[in-house]
């Protein structure tokens, strides 16, 4: 490639503008989704505070029940109410908690699953079996699969972007690609540096001008198309030849990519401040520009694992999350990039409506396997309304359960993807995403 | 208990056109993907026998509910005759029964009955008419059978002397194919070098291979290379692979052991040669072994740095015991396919669909595994670790003392501290390093209290474990006895008696295994060397993995590795002495056509540098290579560390960036071998990393006081390439460094720019 293409594509300001999608002729079945944004709250929120109102846990408050008699991972009490109260939001009147006044007007794009359960109590599994769909930890995480089975519609990005401000349990694991090609493994952001070139690993020189490196491109690629040449050709060769000059745009586009500053003040406003507001919006910039799939993780650790003063805890996580979660619905759909894009909400797991005892009992709830909510928005699915009910108390599904298979069998699905033949061999036999099981969630694709 | 559906190989049957549509980015970019060949015909445990066992067994199989006599699982019943019919008759499938019974329109005669669930499809009962036409084969799987011998072919040849080349130029000659001329010297050299060391060549080397014209100058280089300890640090790091080594170990692990003793062990163990059946058997079993020595324990290191899982001691006992499962599986797994190219664990719920390994063949296993634990160590003699052992806790208690005291009371402090300057002096080998081993204990996972679980070890003692029905430890089955695989044994089955049976396992693999287990190493060889194995895949020589190119040149190695000694250095030798290894990886179109991927061997294959080798040829061009050997391991983050990567820290739950952006597998688990990928982000680290500047910037820093422009380009070549430019690459190369400004800069940049080149990256 020689300077004058290479100035052509510096030029160009959307990347994506000018790449096809090399994708299409993989799609099992017509897709209503391109893109996936997973807003994923690391700790497990407890599903009764936010969309899945019992008013039966305060009436029975203290008492324990033998419905809520389960085992979970610590020992918990008796019933426990919420203080926060709910109102039926938008055209659909599907009830909102007090929490989320802003994501409540989103609501009629929103269909909120209240029967998700999965196997395991414990944060490490957990965040296995929802990324990886099992607990063990040699299996390609969700994203992965997604990158193998799709392609990248962006050759200068990566196709999955993990953005964390810090490290989520388990880290790496969970986004693996294990045994599938090693292009396939989620690209981790700390983004809590808000410099882009810091996010990819050595994305920008800091030596070299880019009239120096693009001297330095020239002269490998008047080098490297001699020694092709006299080899008769090889494709291995001629890919690493496109993968140089690949690289050496990327420099300009990813930094581009993840350059906030890029952004109008209104939209910074709308959006808001903070870690998770900036991970919102670097969510847009990164699925506009053709990355397949974006996670981005609440925070550090798993900040909303409230063994103690939970409600104290969860009102500030609110506060902080309910802004950019409906200013990124908000601008998704005013950029027209809703309808095709998948947006995925929820923790590993949710909590119980028993006080946990086990530090002291000060006011905590303990994760909660058995039932819990999670909302899917955009991308074919949907909204205004609710799927699957837990019991009166909340602990269970009991209505329409969604075990964790049949929820990434839907993801897959509105991918174009069928997640029985999405497999890959190794070790040989066939994995797939969802193992031996799997369920298209029918009734609430659009 | 969830586990993953076994590839299901009729589809690919009876639907090649699905599979195709199925191809992906990754196996247009993977080039080392696990692919099987397209089946030509139809091949009992591939195609038939899954089904069978899928749809037939359960009344006509092994299991008890049979009803009837027949058993569809043994050859002799279902061909036998009787009232002058039989359930199948070869190649008559109209006369077969088993045919009318499946094709039946009649509700009482059909099978399996309609009630049953597991009625065969339309595809399905043809694939099994068309396999009782073509002769309804029961053959054995080649990987089981015994070794091809006696069939060296015999021709005289001048192409080719060895018996590789023979077996080669035999197949390659019925395809019609042509062999590739010798290599020339300098292609030669660098491509031994990076082979045997992981290193190219020394300009004093290539000076000197290449004034040799003694037709012996070959075979003294290779035995040079061979002896060179820098061969342990590249065959080593092939090993390190298979047993997904790490650094670092789980932090819910004591951490007293060093990993890094195993790794030096393995490596060491190259160099000197070590006979692979004892290299294997001291992995398994160095602690029962009376003739092991201290020094063989680190060996253990192959179990002793197992992966290991969370085990929440607030969950259920069934949940925790699931997890204790897993990791026996982790290790049948790493074992099994490590050792006998054989993927045992997919019998964990049901007997393997396409390889003659049971359920029971599994728990059996499984057993082994539950009778031992991690542990650490002293590489000392019993008497001497106990007194150490002693000495340490003393020194803790004491410590403890002084935590308690605090920093501002130096008189209460002092007489304890002079105590433990005492111990430390008074116990020889206090500071004596710790393996990571792996001892016989049996674990129990038990109800603690109406809320917890407790995990109760045994030391010493061994179990069996019952079959977990459905891989469910919820649901246990009948007990079973710890015993080797029966497909693999001619009689009953071993017994994995003594302790926790590990080295009886370690024993069978070279008794009545050893023919498979051969296989599966001169396999794994030939493939790094070539870059493509005789099986591509190369750690399941199953039915479902793929046929060898050459079973009989396969055979025949195995045979030999077994008459040497077990010697892999030998077999090094015969590989890289034959005319097949030197051949030019040049293409050429009419070849490319009938054998693209060059399956017959009619050139050598192009390869890509590994990591690895990446980085040490980079250190090495720059002259900055540290040779120090062995040790603690170094950060890889750290820019001025300039030891060997091999040395270089592998963190199991945060592997190394670069080392990640490069195809280094996840040490998780068991890698079979590394796929290359080429993107981007590799090529992002060549660009703009510091450390690769660096290097560019050391090298410039020796071209510059060389006389002339042209003295500098053919310097930067010898060091980066092994080899002297030609016209043109000097005239390119005196444009770039006339152009631009300072002198100095522009030196570094463009010794960096030939960093980035394919020629840097791949091996001709």
């Amino acid at each position: 490639m020689g300077s004058v293409a290479l100035a052509n594509t510096l030029a160009a300001q959307m990347p994506s503008a000018g790449a096809p999608s090399i994708a299409a002729s993989r799609f099992h079945a017509p897709p209503k989704a391109k893109r996936v944004i997973q807003l994923f709250m690391n700790g497990g929120p407890f599903q009764c505070d936010l969309f899945d109102p019992k008013p039966q846990i305060a009436k029975y408050e203290g008492d324990r029940p033998e419905a809520v008699d389960l085992r979970t991972e610590r020992k918990t009490a008796g019933l426990r109410a919420s203080p926060f109260r709910f109102q039926p939001r938008g055209e659909s009147g599907v009830p909102v908690s007090e929490l989320l006044p802003q994501l409540g007007g989103c609501i009629d794009d929103i269909c909120v699953l209240r029967s998700v359960h999965t196997e395991n109590p414990n944060h490490g599994p957990a965040l296995l079996l929802m990324n990886n769909g099992t607990i063990l930890p040699t299996r390609p995480s969700m994203g992965a699969w997604l990158s193998y089975g799709l392609g990248t519609e962006n050759e200068s990005l990566p196709s999955f972007v993990v953005l964390c401000p810090g490290r989520p349990v388990r880290f790496s694991i969970l986004w693996t690609s294990a045994f599938l090609p090693a292009e396939h493994q989620g690209t981790y952001i700390n983004h809590s540096h808000p410099e882009p070139d810091k996010l990819i690993p050595f994305l920008r020189n800091k030596t070299h001008s880019m009239e120096q490196q693009q001297r330095q491109l020239e002269l490998m690629s008047r080098l490297n198309r001699r020694h092709r040449e006299q080899r008769g050709g090889d494709q291995q060769l001629d890919a690493r030849i496109r993968s140089m000059e690949t690289a050496f745009r990327m420099q300009f586009a990813a930094t581009e990519a993840f350059d906030l500053n890029r952004e109008s003040k209104s939209v910074r406003e709308a959006y808001g401040e903070g870690h998770f507001s900036n991970g919102c919006l670097l969510a847009r910039r990164l699925v506009e520009r053709g990355v397949r799939f974006v996670q981005v993780y609440y925070g550090n650790g798993q900040p909303w694992d409230t063994h103690h003063t939970h409600d104290d805890r969860c009102r500030k996580l609110c506060l902080d999350a309910d802004r950019p979660m409906a200013a990124l619905l908000t601008d998704l759909k005013r950029r027209g990039l809703l309808e095709d894009t998948l947006v995925i909400w929820g923790g590993e797991f949710g909590r119980t409506p028993t006080t946990d005892t086990s530090e002291g009992g000060k006011g905590g709830r303990d994760h909660n396997h058995y039932g819990f909510t999670m909302w899917l928005a955009g991308g074919g699915v949907r909204g205004g309304m609710t799927y699957g009910e837990t019991d009166d108390f909340g602990f269970k599904a009991v209505e329409n359960p969604v075990p964790l298979p049949d929820l990434h069998a839907t993801i897959l699905h509105q991918l174009g993807l069928n997640h029985e033949r999405l497999t890959y061999r190794y070790a040989g036999r066939d994995f797939r995403l969802t193992d031996v099981s799997g369920r298209v969630l029918n009734d609430i694709i659009a | 208990m969830k586990q993953a559906r076994h590839g299901n190989r009729r589809l690919t049957v009876v639907g090649a056109a699905v599979a195709m549509a199925l191809a992906t980015a990754a196996e247009m970019t993977a080039t080392a993907q696990e692919e099987p060949a397209e089946p030509v015909r139809v091949e009992f445990r591939r195609d038939i026998r899954p089904l069978l066992s899928d749809k037939c067994f359960r009344c006509h199989g092994p299991d008890g509910e049979r009803e009837s006599e027949l058993r569809l699982d043994q050859e002799a019943s279902a061909k036998a005759v009787s009232d002058g019919e039989a359930a199948i008759v070869p190649s008559d499938p109209e006369r077969s029964v088993l045919i009318r019974r499946i094709v039946s329109d009649d509700p009482d005669e059909r099978m399996p009955p309609p009630d049953s669930g597991s009625e065969l499809s339309p595809a399905e009962i043809a694939l099994v008419r068309r396999w009782i036409a073509e002769g309804a084969s029961w053959s054995e799987h080649w990987a089981f059978a015994p070794l091809l011998e006696g069939l060296v072919p015999q021709e005289p040849s001048s192409w080719a002397s060895g018996p590789i080349d023979r077996f080669v130029k035999e197949k390659r000659t019925m395809a019609g194919l042509e062999p590739s001329p010798v290599a020339d010297r300098q292609t030669l050299i660098r491509r031994l070098a990076f082979d045997l060391t992981g290193l190219p060549p020394s300009s004093q080397d290539v000076e000197q291979f290449i004034g040799d014209a003694q037709p012996e100058a070959w075979e003294r280089l290779v035995g040079r290379y061979l002896d060179s300890p820098a061969f342990g640090d590249r065959w080593g790091r092939v090993w390190l692979d298979l047993a997904r080594y790490t650094d670092t170990t789980a932090e819910w692990l004591e951490h007293t052991g060093q990993a890094w003793l195993y790794r030096d062990w393995v490596i060491a163990a190259c160099n000197e040669d070590l006979p692979y059946d004892r290299f294997v058997r001291l992995q398994l079993a160095a602690d029962a072994m009376p003739d092991a020595e201290i020094a063989d324990l680190p060996a253990l290191g192959f179990l002793g740095l197992s992966p290991t899982y969370w085990k929440e001691l607030r969950l259920a006992p069934d949940l925790v015991q699931r997890i204790v499962a897993d990791e026996w599986d982790e290790r049948i797994d790493a074992v099994s396919r490590t050792f006998l190219g054989l993927t045992v664990s997919c019998a964990r719920c049901h007997d393997h669909k396409f390889d003659p390994i049971t359920s029971e063949d599994y728990y059996a296993l499984a057993g082994v595994f539950a009778s031992s634990q991690l542990s650490n160590r002293l590489l000392l003699p019993a008497e001497e670790a106990a007194r150490v052992k002693q000495a340490r806790g003393e020194m803790r208690q004491l410590e403890e003392q002084l935590k308690k005291l605090g920093k501002d009371d130096p008189e209460g402090r002092q007489p304890i501290e002079q105590q433990i300057a005492g111990l430390r002096e008074s116990t020889p080998h206090f500071d004596a390093l710790s393996a990571h081993v792996i001892e016989d204990s049996s674990i129990y996972v038990s109800a603690n209290g109406p809320d917890l679980t407790k995990l109760e070890y045994r030391e010493g003692e061994a179990r069996d474990l019952p079959m977990f029905v459905r891989g469910n430890p919820a649901n246990p089955g009948p007990v079973v006895e710890r015993h080797f695989l029966a497909a693999l044994s001619p009689d009953e089955p071993r017994r994995l008696q003594h302790g926790s049976g590990r080295r009886d396992f370690a024993d069978a693999l070279f008794d009545e295994a050893r023919n498979l287990t051969a296989r599966v190493i001169v396999n794994r060889i030939w493939e790094q060397h070539f870059g493509a194995g005789l099986v591509r895949t190369p750690s399941d020589l199953g039915s479902q993995g793929d046929p060898p190119s050459h079973p009989e040149l396969l055979d025949f190695l195995a045979g030999e590795l077994i008459r040497h000694n077990w010697s892999l250095k030998w077999l090094h030798r015969q590989i890289v002495l034959s005319a097949t290894y030197q051949q030019s990886s040049r293409s050429r179109k009419p070849c490319e056509a009938i054998d693209p991927k060059n399956r017959l061997l009619w050139r050598m294959n192009r390869r890509r540098l590994e990591i690895e080798m990446l980085r040490d040829a980079m250190l090495s061009a720059a002259g900055n290579l540290d040779r120090q050997r062995g040790g603690a391991a170094f950060d890889l983050g750290d820019d001025s560390q300039h030891r060997r990567t091999v040395y270089g820290q592998v963190a199991r739950r945060d592997v190394n960036q670069v080392l990640r952006l490069y195809d280094f597998p996840e040490p998780t688990s068991h890698s079979p071998h590394r796929v290359h990928t080429t993107t981007p982000l590799q090529q992002l680290y060549l660009l703009n990393a510091p450390f690769v500047q660096q290097q560019a910037d050391s090298l410039a820093a020796q071209l510059a006081p060389l006389t002339t422009t042209e003295d500098r380009i053919h310097r930067a070549y010898r060091r980066l390439f092994s080899r002297e430019p030609d016209g043109p690459e000097i005239a390119v190369g005196l444009e770039f460094l006339s152009s631009g400004s300072a002198e100095a800069s522009v030196l570094a940049d463009y010794v960096h720019a030939l960093l980035g080149l394919n020629e840097f990256l791949y091996v001709d």
